[in-house]
This record gives C-alpha cells, sequence and structure tokens, in this order.
C-alpha cells in the first residue's frame, strides 16, 4: 500500500493514517513502512503527537508535554533534509511505547540529548570540554545540552539571524546579554546587523566553551581582542588603529601579561589585559561619556588596580599612541635625548677609543722597529 | 708621596727603591668600590628585567619569586647607590662651601686644549702625546658620565619605583619617560664601561690605582706628567725608573 503526502490530501490522510495505524498495529509491518521516507513515519507519530493537549505525567509529578507543532516541525533544519522522528527516537518501534524511566523533564531531556551526537560527534565531543559539560558534571542538571540552545524539534540554524546566538545565549546569562546590547559590539550587531563585531561565540567559542574567569582565559585575551582589533581589513572599514595590541604588548602591562602567558599562564596575574579598563560585555567607544575609557572616567578605571593614584596619574598613560610631541612630550623629549644625542657621545668615545688603539699600536711597532 | 716600595731587577742585583704617588684616599677607594658593586649589581639584575620578553631572561626568571627577588636585590643595590651618591655629593658640596674642595676633577679650558692636542697625537700631526695634569680630560670625561648617568638612573628609577607619589606632584607624563630614561641610560652605561672604562684602565694599561690607591713614579712621570713636575720641582728632566 502506498500513500501519497499532499496539502490537499489532508482529510484523506488522517483517515488513512488512521486505518494504517491500525494495520500496522496488527501486522506489526510498521517498521517496513517506515523505511520509505520521513513523511509516512511523521504522519503516523503526528497522529498523536499532533494532538495540543497530549501529555504525561512523570513519576515526580511533572507534566511533559508531547504535542509536536506539525508546521513548526516541518520548517525546521532536520525536517528539511528528511530526518524524521525515528532518527531521534530510535527506541520506540510503534505503539504502545516504552515505559518511560526518567522521573522528569530534565532528566529524560539529559539522556535524548545523547542522539545528536549520532549525527553531530565532533561538536558533542567538544562540549564535554566545556564549562557546561564541567558543571553537569559537578551535579548542576541546569547546565545546558544541545536542545536547550538548539531547540529539540524546531531546530533551526544557530545564527540566523546573527542576533540569535546572543539571544540564545541570553536565555540563561540575561543580564550579560543585557549588558552586551548596550555596548559597541552589541548595538552594532542588534541594530546594523553587523557582521564584523563579536557575538558571544567568537570570544568565547562554539561547543567547548571555557570558563572565562580562569588565568589562562585572562592573560589569553589580549590576543583574543587583537584577532579583529589587529586586522586591518576589519577595522579599516571604521577607520580604527590596528597597532593597538601591539603597542599594548610593549607596554608596561602588555610586556607582563606576555611574560606571564609565556611561562606561566595558569597563575593569576594582575597586570591588565584589555578588559580590565575597557570592561568585558559592555565594551564602549572612548568618545562615550558611559565608557570606561572616557577621558572623564579613566582616573576610576586606574584606581581600581591602583587605588592611591592621584588625578596625574592617568597622563602616564600613552593611550595606545606611538610617542609624539603632542600627546607625549616628556618620552618624546627623552627618546629624542636617546635617540640622537646619548648615541652621538657614544660613537664619538668609540672613534676616541678606536684611534687610541690604532695610534697605541703604532707607537709600539715604531718603538721596537731597529 | 714618600712612600717606598722595594722591587727586585730581575738581571741586577742592585736594589732599586720606587716612589709612589698618592692617588686616592681611602674614602675615594672605598666609593670606586662600593660604586662598582652596585654598578654590577643593578646591570646584572636589571637587565633581564629590560629583556624581559626575551627568552634568556625567561631562563633565569623562571618563576615569578624570581622575578620578585631580582626586584628586590636591584632595588637593595640602588638604596646602596642612592646612599653614596648623597654621600659623595654631599661631601663635594660641603668641601665646596669650606672652599676645601680640590677642584682636580672640574673640567677646565685646559682640558679641552689637551683634548685638541690629544687628537692631533692621535692623527699623528703632532709627534708627542700631550702632559696631563692629576685627571686626564679622559678621566675627567669618564668620572662626569657617571656622575650625569647615576643621577639619570637614580632619579628614572625612583620615578617608576613610586611611580603613584611621584605623579603627586609632577604631570603623569614622566612615568613613561622614566621608564624609557632608565632603560636606555643603563643601556648607555653599560655600553660606556665596556668600551671606553675598560679600554683606559685595562688595555692602554692595567691602572690599579683606585684599588692602591698609589701610582708608581713611573706612572706619574709618563701619564701625568705636569702633576708629576708640579709635586716634584726638584726632579726636573730625566723620567724616573727607566734606563737608570
Amino acid at each position: 500500500m502506498t500513500i501519497k503526502r499532499g496539502p490537499h490530501h489532508i482529510k484523506v490522510m488522517l483517515v488513512l493514517s488512521l486505518a494504517l495505524l491500525g494495520v500496522m498495529l496488527a501486522s506489526g509491518s510498521w517498521q517496513a513502512d517506515a523505511a520509505a521516507g520521513p513523511g509516512i513515519q511523521e504522519e503516523a507519530c503526528l497522529s498523536c503527537h499532533g494532538d495540543p493537549d497530549l501529555e504525561h505525567t512523570l513519576p515526580d509529578g511533572e507534566l511533559l508535554p508531547l504535542f509536536i507543532d506539525a508546521n513548526r516541525l516541518a520548517d525546521s533544519v532536520h525536517e528539511t533534509i528528511g530526518i524524521s522522528c525515528d532518527s531521534c527516537h530510535p527506541d520506540i518501534q510503534g505503539y504502545p511505547h516504552p515505559e518511560i524511566e526518567y522521573d522528569n523533564r530534565r532528566e529524560l531531556s539529559r539522556a535524548f540529548y545523547l542522539t545528536c551526537r549520532t549525527c553531530h560527534a565532533s561538536n558533542y565531543a567538544n562540549t564535554l570540554d566545556s564549562i557546561h559539560a564541567e558543571v553537569a558534571v559537578s551535579g548542576e542538571l541546569g547546565a545546558p545540552i544541545c536542545e536547550d540552545c538548539h531547540g529539540a524539534h524546531y531546530t533551526q540554524l544557530p545564527d540566523k539571524p546573527r542576533a540569535l546566538i546572543s539571544e540564545t545565549c541570553g536565555q540563561c546569562h540575561a543580564e550579560i546579554l543585557i549588558e552586551y546590547k548596550q555596548s559597541i559590539h552589541g548595538s552594532a550587531l542588534i541594530e546594523q546587523d553587523n557582521h564584523d563585531v563579536p557575538v558571544c561565540t567568537d570570544c568565547h567559542g562554539v561547543h567547548n566553551i571555557q570558563d572565562p574567569r580562569t588565568a589562562q582565559f585572562r592573560i589569553d585575551s589580549p590576543e583574543l581582542c587583537a584577532g579583529c582589533h589587529a586586522d586591518p581589513e576589519r577595522m579599516g572599514k571604521y577607520g580604527y588603529k590596528t597597532d593597538v595590541y601591539s603597542l599594548y604588548s610593549i607596554s608596561w602591562h602588555g610586556v607582563d601579561v606576555q611574560v606571564y602567558k609565556a611561562n606561566w599562564p595558569t597563575i593569576w596575574h594582575e597586570s591588565a589585559v584589555c578588559t580590565d579598563c575597557h570592561s568585558v560585555h559592555n565594551i564602549l567607544p572612548a568618545s562615550d561619556p558611559n565608557s570606561s575609557v572616557n577621558p572623564s572616567n579613566l582616573l576610576a578605571t586606574c584606581q581600581k588596580c591602583h587605588p592611591d593614584a592621584g588625578p596625574n596619574w592617568t597622563g602616564a598613560w600613552t593611550g595606545h599612541n606611538e610617542i609624539s610631541l603632542e600627546r607625549t612630550p616628556f618620552v618624546f623629549y627623552t627618546e629624542v635625548f636617546y635617540s640622537s644625542f646619548v648615541p652621538f657621545v657614544l660613537i664619538l668615545a668609540a672613534g676616541y677609543v678606536f684611534l687610541r688603539i690604532i695610534r697605541g699600536t703604532v707607537e709600539r711597532v715604531r718603538r721596537n722597529l731597529p | 708621596m714618600n712612600d717606598s716600595e722595594r722591587s727586585m731587577e730581575p738581571t741586577s742585583t742592585r736594589v732599586r727603591s720606587e716612589r709612589t704617588f698618592a692617588r686616592f684616599s681611602a674614602g675615594e677607594r672605598w666609593q670606586h668600590a662600593l660604586f662598582l658593586l652596585s654598578f654590577m649589581v643593578l646591570l646584572l639584575t636589571g637587565l633581564p628585567q629590560k629583556y624581559r620578553a626575551a627568552n634568556w631572561s625567561q631562563y633565569l626568571l623562571s618563576t615569578p619569586e624570581r622575578l620578585e627577588l631580582i626586584q628586590t636585590i636591584h632595588h637593595i643595590a640602588a638604596l646602596i647607590l642612592i646612599a653614596e651618591t648623597v654621600y659623595h655629593l654631599g661631601r663635594a658640596l660641603m668641601r665646596l662651601f669650606q672652599r676645601r674642595l680640590n677642584g682636580a676633577m672640574l673640567p677646565t679650558w685646559q682640558d679641552v686644549r689637551d683634548a685638541y692636542a690629544m687628537l692631533r697625537y692621535l692623527f699623528s700631526l703632532d709627534r708627542n702625546k700631550p702632559s696631563f695634569g692629576k685627571f686626564t680630560f679622559e678621566q675627567k670625561f669618564t668620572y662626569w658620565f657617571f656622575i650625569f648617568g647615576t643621577l639619570i638612573m637614580i632619579g628614572s628609577g625612583l620615578v617608576i619605583w613610586f611611580p603613584i607619589t611621584f605623579t603627586r606632584i609632577f604631570p603623569g607624563g614622566i612615568i613613561p619617560a622614566a621608564k624609557l630614561a632608565h632603560s636606555a641610560e643603563a643601556i648607555a652605561a653599560a655600553i660606556f664601561v665596556l668600551m671606553w672604562h675598560s679600554y683606559h684602565v685595562h688595555i692602554e694599561r692595567l691602572n690599579l690605582s683606585i684599588f692602591t690607591g698609589r701610582l708608581s713614579e713611573r706612572e706619574m712621570h709618563e701619564y701625568h706628567q705636569r702633576e708629576y713636575q708640579r709635586l716634584t720641582p726638584e726632579v726636573n728632566e730625566s723620567p724616573p725608573g727607566e734606563g737608570a
């Protein structure tokens, strides 16, 4: 027997599917037919799960809704490439279904998400290396699993639109999402759908998200920022300087951080990294009066680490700029002195010593000649 | 000046006594020894800090504790150098007020004339080396190079040691300037010592008078003739020791 699927055959289909279900249950031929295509099997499943009131009471008393919205399902990335119910629910081989052994919904979800691994093995493996997996191991079952971010049945591409990524993370990290949305990065993303700004995953990783509070993450973070801020192509569009990182890395803070990065990346070190001054999620341009690096807020920002610093202190900061007479006159004149006068004196001294050696040798030779 | 040393002439049984001349007081010799020591310690503990990004430095400073340790050593040596500099300059000022400063180290026009004569000699325009006083213009240059260098190092070092204190009075811009000056002056001083000072006291001749405090009559005659003549008006022409 064959059944064609089509929107204008809905009524016929419903009748037939009920009949089919009866036949299948009687004959046990359900599986053979399921192999014919997703449509058929889905019709079968949806004949029950299409009921919005279908639900099940779990042993803990929690209600498990069993309704599947056929329209949203048809829209999901999996459905459009022909992946059907039993790909993810291989244990269900007809009706009646096996008894649900999970006490509550979370337990059930955590068991079911393992089926994602079947196709997405490398992404799954990456999640095992994440802070989310780590907290799950320590007993926090609320830690996100695949379907918390991607959805279970109505899976969509995670970055269409790109702002969706931040919204997804914001489901749990709500306060950070609020901060991020106000930042120069977040506002450009949301208001202009700008593809150059980072979303959560650009800095934190996608599946193997690491704990950003570790010494290692901290010491690596300046290079993370430099990934974009030292890229002439990306920065050029907005007229931003690309030497901010290279100038930082020869600064007092930057050298310190580099040494720690090279030698002791896991030892916590306080020398300032980008985010200490520019803030983390709520980064604003220095021209914004709310920015932590706006001239009016700079001293307070310095005082986070240098609590006794007075108002002159901020003048010590060369501000990611090359040495110049206008911005940094003291350093400028010192530079001039040590790149012209001092080398001049040393070269004269070297020339003088050289002449003395030559003349001394000549004199000695002359004295020893007969 | 009236001290005598005895030395054996290998080819002769004759015993010859040689006069020596006092050059540096015990205090001056101690000052030099202390300066030498603190300079070396400061340089050796400073270079790994200046070149912290380099591999050899990271090999030496293999733990954060080591970095802290050499910073502590650097600060202790710096305090010694500061104390010595204060003592040295304070003493000179005091003597200036008491009109007892002998002024042998002060630069004079004679030094310019000596330098000119020396250049003529070096370019073989003159057959003979000029004669010098107690301190040659080369030695005065060494002294003043170190005076200014040390003052720069102390000033800039204190600024980067106590940046917050200094910026209470001075503009913040002095901090990066002090950092640059400290770093660059250190290298300039190291090059100067290796090139200029070590030539004069090791290569030209081994001159240990800053440790012994004395110069032999022969050395006085050869290298500080004007001073020798001033001290020994009785001996006039014949160079002592040689061919006697």
